[in-house]
């Protein structure tokens, strides 16, 4: 049986992999709401972050912080590219949405493979950010890395509720995810939107990815099981709520870490299927209720 | 070298600020609405009416692109662009769509802002937001409000201050009185005759025909898609004639 008194430990080490969640549920979020679709490459960008940064500090010599940066910036950029190539002339066509997701879905398989060729089959990882022994706080060890993962996604959700606040952009994200037609109906460019949200929802992933890497390590087929657990935290906080996802992901990293330590390891993924299910039956509709389209 | 203009207007004199020719709109198989010809003059207002499922709001929806249609819609001569609402919403050609689509989660004030997404011009931006309050004065008082927990008469006057945000070339209403009190209704339409009066065009879409006729300089009366008939709102003496109209 399990020791209880890792319990506070566990919780914290749960808190640092439901950011990374929670990154990845907004990153579904943003797109659902722009669009109505529900982008299933999104795990090709948390995997793609982490790779292409390893590329970049190996080949190149970067420094870290550039590395990720750039990183983010081109996968940002691969997501405007799979709006534009995959999703955009499906979309004028008026797809429907299995379509859109065995699309997605291709798009994803296509990006991993792409992977594998070029880099290889050989898991990868990359430094802690800082490499400082943990700080001792009140018996529980928080790493370094913990911080800079809980940090930097508390900065970018933060970012994100300014931009959809305050900008004009991010004001007309809103109006598309409100009523799409409408805000066609105001001049609103809302495949320009499309577009937009790919980008950010591309750059979360990659952030996330980068971010978690350090503590575990990345490969060509990372991608899936990070989607999954960021669908299940957009689900658990109201499909196209993209604050809900955040605390959707912060739950089901908590409720992860716990499985593992009162069952072992291999219960992770029952935990979090579990968590969905329980949610589907008891509260479909998500922590903050899901987003009315 | 001859150069061969375009026939006037006949109703006013000048081109029209709006036209339609052999404009025909399809859902899927079925041709909801049959090529039809129309035009709107400068600040001239014409109502299209006619009964339920007469074709008015595809008629509407055919002008903007936002189904699949054929034949063109000029703007003072100058063809729009066809399956691109955005596009021809960005010429001022803006549509109050039916159920107004006011942004209801976000505020007053943001959405009158999202109604000026294609301006910069800020001077500009503060006027028509002044002229917004002016004509909604009850809009002023909710600016920070939520847009959909206002009452039915106020969002629809959100939609039209919206719309008006764009700085529209030609405006065009879908059913503005639906749903809404006798009074809202009046109110509204009023504030539509002010603005026609200013020199706005319009195409008013509304099923209560004897409201719209009091405004209308010209109404085309539609019926199972097809224009049955264009009327002087002038010759119109009784609800007995315009109703055997509506059922010839």
């Amino acid at each position: 049986m399990a020791d209880f008194s890792y319990i506070p430990q566990v919780l914290v080490s749960g808190l640092g992999i439901g950011c990374v969640y929670g990154l990845i549920g907004i990153g579904f979020c943003v797109i659902y709401n722009a669009s109505g679709i529900v982008n299933f490459a999104q795990g090709a960008f948390v995997m793609l972050g982490g790779m292409i940064t390893h590329g970049l500090l190996q080949r190149y010599g970067l420094p870290l912080l550039p590395a990720a940066l750039i990183a983010i910036a081109v996968v940002a950029l691969l997501g405007v590219v799979l709006e534009r190539v995959v999703v955009r002339p499906l979309w004028d066509r008026k797809a429907t949405m299995f379509t859109m997701i065995l699309a997605t879905l291709a798009a994803q398989i296509v990006i991993e493979r792409l992977t594998l060729i070029v880099g290889g089959d050989q898991p990868k990882t990359l430094p802690v950010f800082t490499d400082l022994p943990p700080l001792q706080i009140g018996g529980v060890a928080v790493s370094f890395q913990l911080l800079w993962i809980v940090g930097a996604s508390l900065l970018a959700v933060g970012a994100l509720a300014a931009f959809f606040r305050l900008t004009r952009t991010g004001k007309a994200m809103r109006a598309c995810a409100i009523n799409r037609e409408a805000a066609a109906l105001q001049g609103i460019p809302v495949s320009r939107m499309l577009a937009a949200a790919f980008a950010i929802s591309a750059g979360l992933g990659a952030m996330a990815g980068i971010l978690i890497t350090p503590t575990q390590y990345t490969a060509f087929n990372v991608g899936v099981p990070f989607a999954i657990s960021g669908f299940i935290a957009a689900i658990v906080g109201g499909f196209g709520r993209p604050f809900g996802a955040f605390l959707g992901g912060l739950m089901l990293g908590l409720v992860q870490s716990l499985a593992i330590l009162g069952f072992g390891a291999g219960w992770k993924t029952v935990a979090a299927l579990s968590v969905l299910l329980l949610f589907l039956f008891i509260r479909p509709s998500g922590l903050l209720g899901a987003a009315t389209k | 070298m001859s150069v061969v203009h375009a026939l006037p207007d006949a109703t006013s004199g000048t081109a029209p600020v709006l036209e339609a020719r052999a404009l025909a709109a399809r859902y899927g198989h079925v041709e909801a609405l049959h090529p039809i010809d129309l035009h709107v003059a400068e600040g001239e207002l014409v109502a299209v009416l006619g009964p339920n499922g007469a074709g008015k709001s595809t008629l509407l929806r055919a002008i903007l692109g936002l189904v699949s249609n054929s034949g063109t819609v000029s703007l003072r001569g100058t063809p729009l662009p066809r399956q691109n609402p955005v596009a021809v919403a960005s010429r001022g050609v803006v549509l109050v769509p039916e159920g107004r689509g006011i942004f209801g989660p976000m505020s007053v004030a943001e959405n009158l802002e999202l109604g000026a997404y294609r301006l910069r011009d800020r001077a500009e931006f503060a006027r028509r937001r002044e002229r917004v309050m002016t004509l909604f004065p009850r809009l002023k008082e909710r600016l920070t409000q939520v847009a959909g927990s206002m009452s039915g008469g106020e969002q629809q006057m959100l939609a039209i201050g919206r719309a008006l945000m764009a700085g529209p070339q030609v405006l065009l209403l879908d059913e503005p009185s639906l749903g809404l009190a006798p009074r809202v209704t009046e109110e509204i339409l009023a504030t539509l005759g002010t603005l026609n009066g200013e020199g706005l065009s319009i195409i008013l879409v509304e099923q209560k025909a004897p409201l719209a006729l009091e405004l209308a300089n010209r109404a085309y009366l539609l019926s199972v898609g097809r224009i049955v008939a264009t009327l002087d709102p002038r010759e119109i003496t009784s609800y007995d004639e315009l109703a055997q109209h509506y059922f010839a």
